[in-house]
């Protein structure tokens, strides 16, 4: 089977690429077969993905790609620590596309490589494991999904939380009716973040596909003491990347509610003056109609603790006013403490007293075997491409209203885009550097 | 009065690349107690050292440890109850004498019980004074406290090579009693080779005894060397040992400036194969390691100071830790340095990093130790 050659890609940019899916085919899997992976970005996140993969015995790595060779020997050992076989070696994610024999690609790139890295694979016919937060901007999440849907790709977003065995009994809890009617939503993501010390621009490394590594983004002056989460070329922020967890997590707590009619966001850089564009706080409220949404989240409070990790798995619950991660439901009849990580759930009635406990989980693993079950299945997974898009939109969201001044912007769930402010709508999609465009007609 | 004691002496080899990859050989050593008129008890602890490529450049780091209970229990005799010229940094070889004052904190009950080892460590002086540091980001020592790191560092002393198999086994066999510090997967033959007997002795597979410990955790090198007496290096003294100062000498004496200051690797900017010379244990079988390579194995492309293996090998823990919050409450990462013998050439130089969770226990780990200040910068 003939695959398009990369000149013609590149001549091309991806909207010739589409032709490609045209003529790729994924196998069908028996419940026996390996499923063959590349795993796409060594950083932490990446290499992690890359081992828990690699222990799985239906499960083979044969792809590790890092723009940065230098990241190559932190995955490559856990890789071949935990399969016999040793992975391929690339710098560039097309190899990955190229070979027949894969069916996943695991996307766990800085967030500017997420939306087009994902919709390539399912172009090439690949099954995606995309980290969060799932994509650069709201154009290109919907874009995401279109490729998902067009080339009939199962793509789960490295939101574990939501195969946790706790988070579905605190679901349970809610629908059952026992808080009464939910009219607010609060999701904390509190954390302690440094300063980065700026200095100036640097010669690209050897071995360092700097290039590659912009991809869509523009190509700045190679300097890395300006840390790409603070930048929005690269990053929706390191707030998003975090805290849409807890959005994601009150979303599917509260039936999966699509689309806020309105954001208004308060906050900006106010703490870590360092040269940053994105905020260390950021106050927003969403509304729901009857229901509102609130993010509380800050980049400079060091005595908010995420869950630690002795509680995670633990029958302990954490201490929840210090609790940076946690997600408050707040119901006529009752209250609930919820916690990510793991950390479980509390519930209390109107006198304020404890009417139930849940200890908690993490859900990484089931995570995992539903993403395994649905390639398997070809059902949609726990936390299906648009899911990880809703969810995503309300960081999108968020940082729009922020961008333009902290107005309140009200938003057409038809048309995706914001009714009341032409210059909000500016921000829905990127200029994509060529030849990395995300096309139209994917 | 005095009494001759029944001894137990751990006695390194010396390799036969002319190198000390192990223990340096101690011999003829010898214990007495004597009484002092007013002060109690002292112990004098008497042995050799011969090792010719001892000197103030690359002196000993030597300490005793002892045991009172027949070899069960074993502890670090404090340097500051110690007097004469055999412990803590001896930069000359010879004949040397240890006085330990104080043996009455010891309780001594019955001496017959007691047991003195006492261990030499190949060292290598990184005099004080300034040195260019470039790794960024990530390098730096604690960068949630938002400071910078020093690159003007007062006197210390770097172990000249990665601690060994032999060396760490060694160290096992006294207080790895119940498997504290080992793991099952050092038995792997090509990238470790410790076995663990039934009774939690322990025995190096025969042939690795000089290849670079791995599979440590960032605790387990923690541990090993306070039994010594050492600290692992910040991550500023790992870059200064690698490249050296701004002057060799130090900037006390600012006779010897160092002709590359920001050099690429420990011998200068050559890649580590440039011209078909291999100067470093990294990625694939050319260098002539599939896996790791004994200590001192390029000996010839040390750093400026004679520290050898810093590129390549195995990456080594330093003391400093990176905080990356924003990715999944994963706090607390450790900083490793210097590249492996799984990693691309251009890894095995003086600015990059890795981070690991201080638990990881890895193939291309492994570590050294430092004497130096205490709160180190």
């Amino acid at each position: 089977m003939k695959s398009l050659n990369r000149r013609e890609f590149m001549k091309g940019s991806i909207g010739a690429a589409a032709t490609f899916a045209a003529l790729s085919q994924s196998k069908a899997h028996a419940a026996n077969d390996k499923i063959i992976m590349g795993v796409m970005g060594l950083g932490g996140r990446g290499t992690y993905l890359a081992e828990k993969f690699a222990e799985r015995p239906d499960v083979e790595i044969a792809y590790l790609c890092d723009a940065n060779t230098r990241r190559f020997a932190r995955a490559r050992e856990v890789v071949e620590e935990a399969q016999d076989k040793r992975p391929e070696l690339v710098q560039d994610f097309r190899k990955i596309l190229d070979d027949r024999d894969v069916d996943v690609l695991v996307n766990a790139t800085p967030d500017h490589w997420h939306g087009l890295g994902s919709i390539m694979a399912c172009q090439a016919g690949k099954d995606v494991f995309v980290e969060k937060p799932m994509a650069h901007n709201v154009w290109e999440g919907r874009k995401m999904i279109e490729a998902a849907r067009k080339y009939k790709r199962v793509v789960q977003v490295g939101m574990q939380s939501r195969s946790a065995a706790y988070v579905k009994k605190a679901k349970q809890y809610i629908q059952s009716g026992k808080l009464g009617d939910i009219y607010l939503v609060r999701v904390f993501n509190m954390m302690k973040h440094s300063k980065q010390k700026e200095t100036g621009s640097q010669p690209v490394p050897e071995g360092f596909d700097y290039d590659m590594w912009c991809g869509p983004a523009p190509k700045l002056p190679y300097n890395p003491s300006r840390r790409w989460l603070n930048q929005w070329e690269y990053s929706c922020g390191p707030i998003a990347g975090d805290a849409v967890h807890q959005l994601d997590l009150a979303r599917y707590l509260i039936d999966d509610i699509p689309y806020p009619k309105t954001v208004a966001h308060a906050g900006g850089v106010n703490a870590l003056t360092d040269g940053r564009q994105t905020p260390d706080t950021q106050l927003a409220t969403f509304e729901y109609g009857p229901l509102t949404l609130l993010m509380e989240a800050a980049l400079w409070t060091p005595y908010m603790k995420k869950t630690p990790g002795d509680i995670r798995d633990s029958d302990r619950f954490p201490n929840w006013p210090f609790s940076s991660t946690k997600v408050e439901i707040l119901g006529t009849e009752g209250f609930m403490y919820f916690s990510r990580h793991g950390g479980g759930w509390q519930a209390y009635d109107t006198q304020g007293e404890l009417a139930h406990s849940e200890y908690g989980r993490q859900g990484d693993k089931e995570h995992q075997d539903n993403f395994i079950e649905c390639i398997r299945t070809r059902k949609r997974p726990n936390s299906d491409v648009e899911i990880g898009h809703l969810s995503v939109l309300l960081c999108h969201m968020a940082n729009i209203s922020y961008r333009v001044g902290n107005q309140r912007l009200e938003f057409d769930p038809r048309t995706e885009s914001f009714t009341n402010c032409d210059q909000a709508n500016m921000y829905l999609k990127r200029e994509y550097r060529r030849p990395w465009v995300v096309p139209d007609e994917v | 009065m005095s009494r001759r004691l029944l001894l137990s002496v751990v006695i390194g080899l010396i390799c036969c690349r002319g190198s000390y990859s192990k223990w340096l050989e101690i011999s003829n050593m010898e214990v007495r107690r004597e009484p002092t008129e007013l002060a109690g008890p002292k112990m004098i602890i008497e042995y050799d050292i011969e090792d010719a490529n001892i000197s103030p450049a690359s002196p000993a780091y030597v300490f005793v440890r002892y045991s009172s209970d027949f070899g069960s229990n074993w502890q670090l005799v404090p340097m500051d109850s110690l007097r004469g010229n055999g412990f803590d940094i001896v930069d000359r070889p010879g004949h040397k004498q240890i006085i330990w004052w104080g043996t009455g904190q010891t309780s001594f009950v019955d001496l017959s019980q007691m047991e003195i080892r006492v261990r030499g460590m190949a060292m290598v002086r990184i005099p004080a004074g300034k040195f260019i540091m470039k790794s960024l980001p990530g390098g730096g020592r604690d960068e949630s406290s938002e400071t910078t790191p020093d690159s003007n560092l007062s006197l210390f002393y770097m172990a000249k090579y990665e601690t060994t198999i032999s060396m760490y086994t060694d160290y096992l066999n006294e207080v790895g009693g119940e498997g504290a510090g080992w793991n099952p997967r050092m038995t792997n033959p090509d990238r470790c080779g410790i076995v663990c007997q039934s009774n939690y002795t322990y025995n190096v597979k025969p042939g690795r005894e000089d290849y670079p410990i791995t599979y440590i955790s960032w605790y387990d090198a923690v541990n090993f060397l306070q039994w010594c007496g050492l600290r692992l290096p910040s991550e500023a003294e790992w870059e200064k040992a690698f490249r050296g100062g701004i002057y060799l000498d130090g900037d006390q004496a600012k006779k010897q400036p160092n002709p590359m200051p920001e050099r690429r690797y420990p011998w200068g900017d050559e890649s580590p194969n440039a011209d078909g010379v291999f100067r470093c244990n990294f990625d694939g079988q050319a260098d002539g390691f599939d896996y790791t390579a004994p200590v001192g194995s390029f000996s010839k492309f040390g750093s400026p100071y004679g520290v050898c293996d810093l590129a390549g090998n195995v990456a080594e823990w330093t003391l400093d830790w990176y905080s990356t919050s924003y990715h999944a409450g994963l706090d607390g990462f450790r900083m490793a340095r210097g590249g492996s013998w799984m990693a691309v050439p251009s890894a095995c130089d003086a600015i990059t990093g890795a981070t690991q969770l201080p638990l990881k226990e890895s193939s291309i780990m492994g570590f050294r130790g430092v004497k130096g200040p205490s709160k180190p910068r």
